[in-house]
């Protein structure tokens, strides 16, 4: 009599259904999942590393390219570690412009996910629709700030461009648009049969185990858990504003904690992001944007600083943390550590993907929106001369190529 | 403790004080006004012996079981700095508190007590430690490498400033390439 | 209703597509000859989308004003401008350039500023157009 056992099935660091590169092995049992074992560390790229390298404007533009999605939230989170650490406060229209570029953020990103649920769960129709949408928050970007991803504007202190009174009827274009179109993305994610039938269920994760874990952002405030670093801990304007935590009983009146509750928490984030922006608009002070204009006597106070501070931001995948050491006499910081949503929701995929389908692991891997570019960070650039040598042969065989097709 | 009760930033300060006296070496609190209607945040830092770090956080499970954001560390020369960032009281608007708690551990014998017996998201902050800054923490259920691959060379810890850091392994390739 | 995505698919196949076909609406056969019959007039580029002012392109650097104080350099995030001592003055590597502008806000004489332009590619990192000086 052969015993019966199950089957490993790796799905590797490059597979069709992740975004992102991520190792899984799961133990298998017919089609329902036993265990589930995860391992990083394929995007490593020695940020935190050369962020002692260089001094602290410098690091800004470096902690942007951590990801291309969260490319604000990592350079203000450093900035405010930087102020905390130095005591410098930050003017009041500073403040309010910052709430502004981070709810613009929020709104970007949570229409991205949408659209990439939608791919994963077989519906790209949706996904069409949803990207076009996001074009228009892409150009409103483009038209305050410079560039569609790389934003590049923050300074520690303050901000690095303004918004001025002509600039104000096409934010409001922009928010209206969406404000008239949110109708149609809510009916086609709530009250189509494909999703619920997909989400209703599965990828379940309680309130007990979001806790235990340390679980953030969107994953944990799906669960039931009122944790939201907006709310808790005032920075920015947002203790001006009227805000409240959001969880998915607002819109149905119950909390599973499945796929379908983190859908029903984004799409009231992107609602509760519009009415921010507008509040922030109305109640706008004037005045400077930022402590220190002259950033050549920024780096020269850097210099002679000496303290610690940590820096939290609530990103559209949940809290960010950086902590900053600076000690007197260097421009550059002694210790730099990063710590980005994602780190903390990897633990939770454990028990939602314990006793599901096989079919079912795109979906709720892509619910709690991982971005593994901002996980990984620290690399090494290679070990011995055989790595250099195959660098060297890429890049003169891609170089050749390309002269091939253009004769 | 007997009931559920809330502590401002000086109470946390002088509960810990009460129960360990002389062994919390220094405390520090912070605070930061934001906005036009100058709201308050604190930001409290402890620093603690090494002999009785299991019990701190004991402690600070009992008082209100904490989120656990990241443990980050410093390289002082001869001894390594980790720092707990917790946070507590969430749920209440604008009432948080940041914790954050020190231990020094000496380089000659770097071994610290794992956590995750109490707070089980701890797992992955602690594996980082162990192949970054050669921290031995005793008691944790799994200590394969988190970030950095399989062959990466042993006894070399990439945020240590040394000699045992990243100076041999680094090249750099614009100069190689020239 | 349960299948809510009926309704706007039927719609949109009378309307004009969202996409702007740059530089042609299908791929050519060979790319050389259609830029060979640009040049001499015999077929149109669709224009890409306009750049809002305040777009940050290629950086565009004044000589005469530049004073060499080499503030810039101490602030570029990747060292893509270099110092030359003897005429004192810089060269900046398009190759490495971030496009992140920060030069432009340290420089106490205002001698760089950013352009619109942004279809950069080359095949050389060290060619005459990915240099500025």
């Amino acid at each position: 009599m052969t015993e019966k056992t199950t089957y490993r099935l790796p799905i590797g660091p490059i597979h069709p259904a992740l975004k992102e590169p991520v190792q899984f092995e799961f133990e298998i049992d017919g089609e329902r999942i036993v265990d589930v074992d995860v391992s990083l560390g394929h995007v490593h790229r020695s940020i935190e590393w050369a962020g002692t390298r260089r001094n602290p404007i410098q690091n800004l533009y470096l902690a942007e390219r951590i990801c291309g999605i969260c490319s604000y939230c990592h350079p203000v989170a450093f900035s405010l570690a930087v102020e905390n650490a130095l005591d410098i406060q930050v003017p009041d229209r500073g403040e309010y412009l910052r709430v502004i570029q981070g709810e613009l953020e929020r709104m970007c990103s949570h229409m991205l996910w949408a659209g990439v649920a939608a791919h994963e769960v077989g519906f790209d129709t949706v996904l069409y629709l949803t990207w076009q949408m996001r074009e228009k928050l892409l150009d409103l970007t483009e038209y305050l700030t410079g560039n569609r991803v790389t934003k590049a504007i923050t300074m520690i202190g303050g901000v690095r461009r303004d918004i001025t009174k002509d600039m104000v009827p096409k934010i409001q274009e922009t928010l209206d648009y969406f404000k008239e179109n949110f109708e149609k993305i809510r009916h086609t994610y709530l009250d189509d049969k494909t999703f619920k039938m997909r989400c209703q269920g599965v990828g379940v994760l309680t309130y007990d185990d979001a806790i235990k874990l340390c679980a953030v952002g969107p994953t944990t405030r799906a669960s039931g858990v009122k944790k939201d670093v907006r709310v808790d801990q005032p920075y920015f304007a947002y203790s001006d504003l009227d805000i409240d935590y959001i969880t998915p009983d607002i819109l149905t009146g119950e909390i599973h904690g499945d796929v379908y509750d983190r859908i029903i928490q984004r799409l009231l984030e992107v609602k509760q992001a519009i009415d921010l922006m507008e509040q922030c608009l109305d109640k706008m002070p004037s005045g400077d944007i930022v402590a220190e204009p002259k950033p050549a006597k920024l780096l020269a106070m850097l210099k002679k600083a000496e303290g610690e501070g940590i820096g939290r931001h609530e990103a559209p995948r949940g809290e960010v943390i950086h902590y900053v050491k600076l000690v007197s006499g260097e421009e550059n910081a002694y210790t730099w550590k990063v710590r980005a949503p994602t780190y903390n929701n990897i633990l939770p995929w454990i028990p939602m993907l314990k006793g599901e389908q096989i079919a079912d692991i795109p979906i709720v891997a892509a619910s709690t929106d991982p971005c593994m570019s901002c996980t990984n960070r620290v690399a090494v650039v290679d070990r011995d001369n055989k790595y250099i040598l195959n660098k060297e042969e890429l890049h003169q065989m891609s170089v050749e190529k390309t002269r091939r097709l253009l004769k | 403790m007997a009931e559920k009760k809330q502590l401002d930033a000086k109470g946390l300060v002088k509960y810990f004080k009460d129960e360990f006296k002389t062994k919390i070496k220094k405390t520090t609190v912070k605070k930061r006004v934001v906005g036009l209607e100058k709201k308050e945040s604190y930001f409290v830092w402890i620093t603690i012996d090494k002999s009785i770090f299991k019990d701190v956080i004991k402690h600070l499970v009992e008082y209100q079981f904490p989120h656990l954001a990241v443990v980050s560390g410093n390289d002082l020369g001869k001894t390594i700095e980790l720092i707990y960032h917790f946070s507590l009281d969430h749920g209440q608007k604008f009432k948080e508190i940041s914790l954050n708690i020190k231990v020094e551990i000496p380089k000659s014998n770097p071994k610290i007590e794992t956590i995750c017996d109490y707070i089980p998201g701890a797992l992955i902050t602690e594996r980082e430690k162990q192949e970054m800054l050669g921290v031995i923490v005793e008691g944790i259920p799994d200590s394969r490498r988190l970030f950095l691959p399989e062959d990466f060379p042993k006894g070399v810890y990439p945020w240590r400033k040394d000699g045992k850091g990243m100076e041999k392994v680094i090249k750099n390739l614009h100069e190689v390439k020239k | 209703m349960s299948f809510s995505m009926i309704r706007p698919v039927l719609v949109q196949l009378f309307k004009k597509p969202f996409t702007n076909k740059f530089p042609v609406k299908y791929t050519p056969k060979s790319t050389t000859k259609l830029l060979e019959a640009v040049g001499e007039g015999k077929a149109q580029i669709i224009p890409p989308v306009e750049t809002p002012p305040g777009f940050r392109g290629k950086i565009q650097y004044d000589k005469e004003k530049c004073t060499g104080c080499r503030l810039c350099i101490r602030v570029c995030p990747s060292n893509a401008i270099e110092f030359k001592p003897k005429e004192k003055k810089i060269k900046i590597y398009l190759a490495r350039c971030t496009f992140c502008s920060q030069c432009n806000d340290v420089c106490p004489v205002k001698c760089l500023s950013m352009s619109n332009e942004f279809l950069l590619a080359d095949t050389d990192k060290y060619s005459k157009d990915m240099i500025v000086e």
